[in-house]
C-alpha cells in the first residue's frame, strides 16, 4: 500500500484516503440496488445499475489521478480564459435552455459525448480566478476600487447569471467566493458592506420576481382550464418526508447494505437522497462518518494553507475544498430537511453527471497542491512517505 | 505571489464549517430520537392497506318490517400528482356542484391528515349513483380519479329518527381511543345505531399490497396471507310496530311532547314518539351536515330525544304511586275517606276541582282529588314510627325508586335520563337542615315539585301497575343476527317494594277514571272504547312555561295487559282534553289495527298545539 502511495499517487495520503472511502460508499450505496425489493421491481436486472456506477466510479478516479499529476501552475495563466468561457457558456444556456426546457442547465460537448453543466464549469472558473486575483494582491491589500472590479463584479455577474437555473448553485458559490476573499485577507468591512449591497439586490430581485408569479397566477385563473395537478411543492415535500422516514428507520447501525426500503420511494435515491439511503443503511455510523470525511477534507486543505509559501496554490486548494464540502452540506441539510429541497448532488458520491468529473478534478487539483508542496513541508512530524511501510 | 498568508482566517472559517455541518448531526438526532412519527409510516409506504368495507346490518320492526336498510354511494378519490389539467367547469357540470366547490375541494384535500400526492385521497363524499354511473363514462379523460364504493343508510320508511339514531363518520377523538377505526369511517352516532355500533358495523377487512415507486399495485403481499376478509354487519330486529310508531307519529304532528308505548309482559319498547321529530333520511347523503345544524338551530329542538332525555313533573299521574305507598304502609285503607270541599287548606294549601266528598282511594284516583293525596302524603312523610320527617322522606323516597323513578331504567339507546327524586340532603340544602316538613314539601302529593320523570319512566311506571308490582327493563332490540338470546339484563324481573295485593285497588281507581257511568266523577271518560277495557290516569301539571303539560298514561285491557303507554303533551292543557284521546287511540290502533272513533282521529290531527308558551291557562 504504502509502495503504491509512494510510487503512484502522490501528494497527501489522508486526502488520497477520503476519496477512496468516499468512492467506495458511493458504490455501496449503489449496491443496495440489489435489496430484496429493488430486485423484484427492476427485473433483476441490478448488475446493469451496477456497472454503470463502477464505471463512473473508475471514470473520477482516472480525472483525479491525471489531476493529480498536472502541476498546479498550468491552471495560473488559464484561469483567465476559463471566466472568459464561462461567461457566454452561461448566457448560451440562460437564453436557449428556456426553449429546451428540462435541458437549460445543460450544454453537450461535441464529439466527447459528456453533457457539462455550465454552472459547474462556472464556478470551478470563478474559485480559479478569485485564488488568482486574491494571491496577486498579498504584499499591498487589495483597495476598494480593485476589489470591485476584479473580484466582486466578475462574481456577481456569474452569480446572477447562474442563478436563473439553479438558485442553489449561485449561493454556494457566492458564500465559497465570500469565504475565499476573507481567507485572502480582503478587509471584513469591505466584505460586509458588499455583503448588505448584495442582500438588497437580491431583496428587490425577488419581490419582482414575485411580481412577476402573481400576474402569471392571475393570467392562468381567467382561463377556464386549471390545473390542479400537483405542485411542485406537493413533491418537495413527499421527498421530505420520504427522506425523514429513511433517516427515522435506520437507527444507530441502520438497515445494513442493501436493506434500504425507501429507496424505492425516492425519486432520486443516488444523487439527491443519497444520504438518507445512507443513513437508512448504515445508521448514524455512516451518517457520521461521511460528515467526518469531508471534515478531514477541509482540515487537510487548512493544512495546505498553513504550510504553503505560495498564495495561490493555497487558496486554490482552500477554495476547491471549501466548494465541496459545503455542496456537499448542502446535499445532506436537503436530506435531513434543514433546507428546501435543491438538486445538489453530494461529491464523488452521488451517481454521475458533471458533478462528478468537477469533483473529482476538484479532488485532483488538491493532491496536486499538497504533491508540489515539500515532503517536509507538508509530512511535517511524520515519517517521509517512502521509508513507510 | 510569493507571499505566505500570515493570518489564520482559515482556521476561523473551517471552524464556522464544522459547526455548520454539525447542525446536521442535530437535525439527525432529532429525526431519528425525539421526533418519533416517521418511523412508523415506514411500512405504509411498501404496502398498500385496501379496506374491505362491510355491509352494515339491516333493522326490522317486530313483525319483520324492513326500517333501515343500505344503498350505495361513491366517494371520489384522487391521486394529485397524476392528475392534468381540466376544464373546470365541465367536471363541475359533471359532478353536479358548483366550480365553487371544485376548487374549495381541491384547497381542502392538502389539509387532509396524511396528505400525499401520491396517494388516493377523498376528494368528494357521498356521490349520488346516477351522478357517478355519468362521471364513470367519462373517467378516461380525468386521469387520477377513481371511485370508491361506500354503502350508507337508507330509511324504507320515514320514521322513528331518534330511535334509530344516524350514523356519520368517525372523529378524530374516536379514532385515537378506538384502533378500529380509521379516518373517513361510519360510525353509529346516536339512537340504536350508536347503542349497537359493534353488531351492527360488522368487522372490515383488509388487502394488502405491494406497490412500487410509482405506488402501483404489483400484487397481494404475501399470496394474501396477511388480508383479512369483511364480515357482514348483524341484523336488528326490534320491538317497535311500525305502524303504530308511524300512528303515534302522525298523532303527535303539530304538538310538542312523547309518546311511548311498551308490552308490559315483556318490556318491549312497541312506540317511542317524540314530536317534533325530522325524517332520518335528512342525515344522511352529501347534504347531511347542512341539515343537521338546520334541525340544531330548530327552536323546537327536534334532535332532542324526549322520550329518553325530557324531564318532566309526572302531576297526578304520579298519585298513584303515593296511593301504593300509603297502603303498604298501611296509613291509608281502601276504605279510608277524606272529604275534600275545594281543596287541602293546611299552610299554602292545594287547590282541587269540584267533585262529590267524603271519598275513599279508589273513588280518589277517580276524580283524581288533589286533598285526598295530601292527606295521604303527609301521614306517610309524618309517620310517628319512623321517628322524623327525613326518615319518612327517606321510606317513601325508597319506595318510589323501586318504581324505576330517580335513575336511569337502562334501555338499549343512549343518553338516556334518570330524572330526580328529591332526598333528604337535596331539601337539607334547598332549604335548610330541619327547615322543612312535610307541609313544605307538599306538591310531591301531586306528583308536582321537584320530582321529575322521563315519559319512558312514566309508561315504565304504568306498565308495573299492569303487572300488579313489577317491571322488565323497557328495550327495543328483540334479537341481534341469529341468535335469539338478548342481554339477560332484559328479562330480569324488577320487583316493586308494595306487596301485589294493593295494586288491585289502584287499578280499579284507574278502571273508573275512564269507564265510570256518564257523571261519576271519571277523569278520563274521553279515553274509554266499547271493547277494550282501558285503565288509566290523567295528568294535569303546571310548569313555569306557561300553558299546563296534558299528561295521561294507561294499560289495556284490563285483565290481560297488552299494551302499557305514556302520552305526554307540553302546554296543552288538561290531561283529558289531549293526551287521553291520544291514547286511546293508539291503545285501539295497537289492539284492533283499526279506528272505530274518525271523529277523536280527526280532532287530534287537526289540533295545533305549538307555540303556546308563555301564554297563561
Ligand atoms: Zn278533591
Amino acid at each position: 500500500m504504502g509502495k503504491i502511495f509512494g510510487r503512484y499517487l502522490k501528494g497527501d495520503r489522508t486526502i488520497w484516503l477520503v476519496v477512496f472511502f468516499l468512492s467506495a460508499i458511493s458504490l455501496l450505496a449503489v449496491y443496495s440496488s440489489t435489496g430484496t425489493l429493488a430486485y423484484k421491481y427492476y427485473g433483476g436486472n441490478t448488475s446493469h445499475f451496477l456497472l454503470k456506477q463502477l464505471g463512473f466510479l473508475i471514470f473520477s478516479l482516472v480525472v483525479v489521478f491525471i489531476a493529480h499529476l498536472i502541476s498546479y501552475k498550468v491552471y495560473y495563466p488559464f484561469s483567465t480564459l476559463l471566466m472568459g468561457i464561462s461567461i457566454p457558456l452561461l448566457l448560451f444556456t440562460l437564453v436557449f435552455g428556456t426553449q429546451l426546457n428540462e435541458a437549460s442547465r445543460w450544454i453537450e460537448i461535441p464529439g466527447l459525448g459528456i453533457t457539462l453543466q455550465s454552472s459547474d464549469v462556472a464556478k470551478f472558473s470563478l474559485v480559479l480566478y478569485v485564488a488568482k486575483v486574491l494571491s496577486q494582491y498579498q504584499k499591498e491589500p487589495i483597495n476598494l476600487k480593485q476589489l470591485t472590479f476584479k473580484l466582486m463584479l466578475p462574481i456577481a455577474l456569474i452569480c446572477v447569471l447562474i442563478l436563473p437555473a439553479n438558485f442553489s448553485t449561485a449561493v454556494l458559490v457566492g458564500i465559497t467566493c465570500w469565504l475565499l476573499m476573507f481567507v485572502g485577507r480582503v478587509k471584513l468591512r469591505h466584505l460586509l458592506g458588499f455583503t448588505g449591497v448584495g442582500a438588497m439586490a437580491l431583496a428587490i430581485l425577488i419581490l419582482v420576481a414575485l411580481q412577476f408569479n402573481t400576474i402569471k397566477r392571475v393570467h392562468t385563473w381567467k382561463t377556464r382550464i386549471e390545473s390542479f395537478a400537483s405542485s411542485e411543492n406537493d413533491e418537495s415535500n413527499y421527498q421530505v418526508e420520504q427522506s425523514k422516514i429513511a433517516i427515522a428507520t435506520g437507527g444507530i447501525f441502520g438497515k445494513g447494505p442493501g436493506k434500504s426500503t425507501q429507496r424505492n420511494f425516492l425519486p432520486h435515491p443516488y444523487s439527491d437522497f443519497i444520504y438518507s439511503i445512507i443513513v437508512e443503511e448504515y445508521g448514524w455510523i455512516g451518517a457520521i462518518g461521511i460528515i467526518m470525511l469531508y471534515m478531514i477534507l477541509l482540515y487537510r486543505a487548512a493544512l495546505i494553507v498553513k504550510k504553503s509559501k505560495r498564495t495561490f496554490p493555497a487558496l486554490l486548494a482552500f477554495g476547491l475544498a471549501l466548494l465541496i464540502v459545503l455542496q456537499a452540506f448542502v446535499n445532506m441539510a436537503v436530506a435531513v430537511n434543514l433546507i428546501p429541497v435543491t438538486g445538489q448532488p453530494l461529491p464523488l458520491v452521488s451517481m454521475g453527471g458533471t458533478s462528478l468529473f468537477f469533483s473529482s478534478a476538484a479532488f485532483g487539483i488538491i493532491l496536486s497542491i499538497s504533491r508540489t508542496q515539500s515532503k517536509k513541508e507538508l509530512f511535517d512530524g511524520e515519517e517521509p512517505v517512502e521509508d513507510n511501510n | 505571489m510569493s507571499l505566505k498568508l500570515q493570518t489564520d482566517r482559515h482556521f476561523v472559517v473551517s471552524g464556522i464549517v464544522v459547526l455548520v455541518l454539525l447542525t446536521i448531526v442535530i437535525k439527525l438526532f432529532y429525526i431519528q430520537v425525539i421526533d418519533s412519527r416517521y418511523k412508523f409510516s415506514a411500512q405504509n409506504n411498501v404496502l398498500r392497506y385496501v379496506t374491505q368495507y362491510p355491509v352494515r346490518g339491516l333493522i326490522y320492526d317486530r313483525n319483520g318490517k324492513l326500517l333501515v336498510s343500505n344503498k350505495v354511494v361513491y366517494d371520489l378519490l384522487v391521486v394529485k400528482r397524476l392528475v392534468k389539467s381540466f376544464d373546470t367547469t365541465e367536471f363541475a357540470n359533471l359532478l353536479d356542484i358548483s366550480t365553487d366547490q371544485v376548487r374549495e375541494a381541491f384547497t381542502s384535500l392538502k389539509k387532509q391528515r396524511g396528505y400525499s400526492s401520491r396517494k388516493a385521497m377523498v376528494l368528494l363524499k357521498q356521490l349520488p349513483v346516477d351522478v357517478c354511473n355519468r362521471f364513470r363514462e367519462q373517467l378516461f379523460r380525468y386521469p387520477g380519479f377513481e371511485l370508491q364504493p361506500r354503502t350508507v343508510r337508507k330509511y324504507e320508511r320515514h320514521i322513528a329518527a331518534h330511535m334509530l339514531g344516524y350514523v356519520g363518520e368517525v372523529d378524530e377523538n374516536t379514532i385515537n381511543n378506538n384502533s378500529y377505526y380509521q379516518l373517513g369511517d361510519y360510525i353509529g352516532i346516536s339512537g340504536l345505531e350508536k347503542t349497537y355500533e359493534k353488531e351492527l358495523r360488522g368487522k372490515k377487512g383488509v388487502n394488502i399490497y405491494m406497490v412500487d415507486v410509482h405506488n402501483r399495485i404489483k400484487g397481494p403481499y404475501e399470496n394474501g396471507k396477511f388480508d383479512s376478509v369483511a364480515v357482514e354487519g348483524k341484523n336488528l330486529e326490534t320491538t317497535i310496530d311500525a305502524d303504530l310508531q308511524e300512528y303515534g307519529e302522525k298523532l303527535m304532528v303539530n304538538k310538542i311532547g312523547s309518546i311511548v308505548a311498551i308490552d308490559p309482559k315483556t318490556g318491549e319498547v312497541l312506540a317511542m314518539v317524540t314530536s317534533p321529530s325530522y325524517d332520518p333520511s335528512l342525515l344522511v347523503g352529501r347534504e347531511r351536515a347542512q341539515n343537521f345544524m338546520q334541525l340544531q338551530t330548530d327552536s323546537l329542538k327536534p334532535i332532542f330525544n324526549r322520550s329518553i332525555m325530557a324531564l318532566y313533573p309526572p302531576g297526578s299521574t304520579f298519585k298513584v304511586v303515593n296511593a301504593l305507598i300509603g297502603l303498604q304502609e298501611g296509613i291509608v285503607h281502601p276504605y279510608t275517606q277524606y272529604s275534600c270541599a275545594g281543596g287541602y287548606t293546611v299552610g299554602r294549601g292545594v287547590g282541587c276541582h269540584i267533585h262529590r266528598s267524603p271519598i275513599n282511594l279508589t273513588e280518589a284516583i277517580e276524580m283524581s282529588c288533589n286533598t285526598y293525596f295530601c292527606h295521604v302524603f303527609r301521614n306517610i312523610i309524618d309517620n310517628p314510627e319512623y321517628g322524623s320527617v327525613e326518615e319518612g322522606l327517606n321510606v317513601w323516597r325508597k319506595h318510589v325508586e323501586s318504581f324505576g323513578y330517580g335513575h336511569k331504567l337502562g334501555i338499549d339507546l343512549p343518553n338516556e335520563l334518570g330524572g330526580i327524586v328529591p332526598s333528604t340532603s337535596f331539601y337539607d340544602k334547598y332549604f335548610r337542615k330541619g327547615g322543612w316538613s312535610s307541609l313544605t314539601i307538599i306538591s310531591l302529593a301531586i306528583g308536582q315539585g321537584e320530582l321529575s320523570a322521563t315519559p319512558l319512566q312514566m309508561a315504565n311506571l304504568v306498565s308495573t301497575i299492569a303487572n300488579r308490582g313489577y317491571y322488565l327493563t323497557p328495550h327495543i332490540v328483540k334479537s341481534i343476527g341469529d341468535s335469539l338470546s338478548i342481554d339477560e339484563k332484559f328479562s330480569q324481573m324488577h320487583r316493586t317494594t308494595i306487596d301485589s295485593v294493593w295494586y288491585n285497588y289502584v287499578i280499579e281507581g284507574m278502571d273508573m277514571a275512564v269507564n265510570c257511568e256518564p257523571g261519576g266523577g271519571g277523569t278520563a271518560r274521553i279515553a274509554a272504547l266499547p271493547n277494550i277495557r282501558i285503565c288509566g290516569k290523567t295528568g294535569t301539571s303546571q310548569n313555569p312555561h306557561g300553558k299546563d303539560h296534558s299528561v295521561f298514561f294507561a294499560f289495556a285491557p284490563k285483565d290481560d295487559p297488552k299494551i302499557a303507554i305514556s302520552v305526554y303533551v307540553e302546554n296543552a292543557g288538561f290531561g283529558a282534553t289531549w293526551a287521553a284521546p291520544i291514547a286511546s287511540l293508539m291503545i285501539e290502533k295497537y289492539l284492533t289495527d283499526s279506528i272505530s272513533r274518525p271523529y277523536l282521529e280527526n280532532y287530534i290531527l287537526q289540533a295545533n298545539l305549538l307555540n303556546r308558551r308563555g301564554k297563561t291557562k
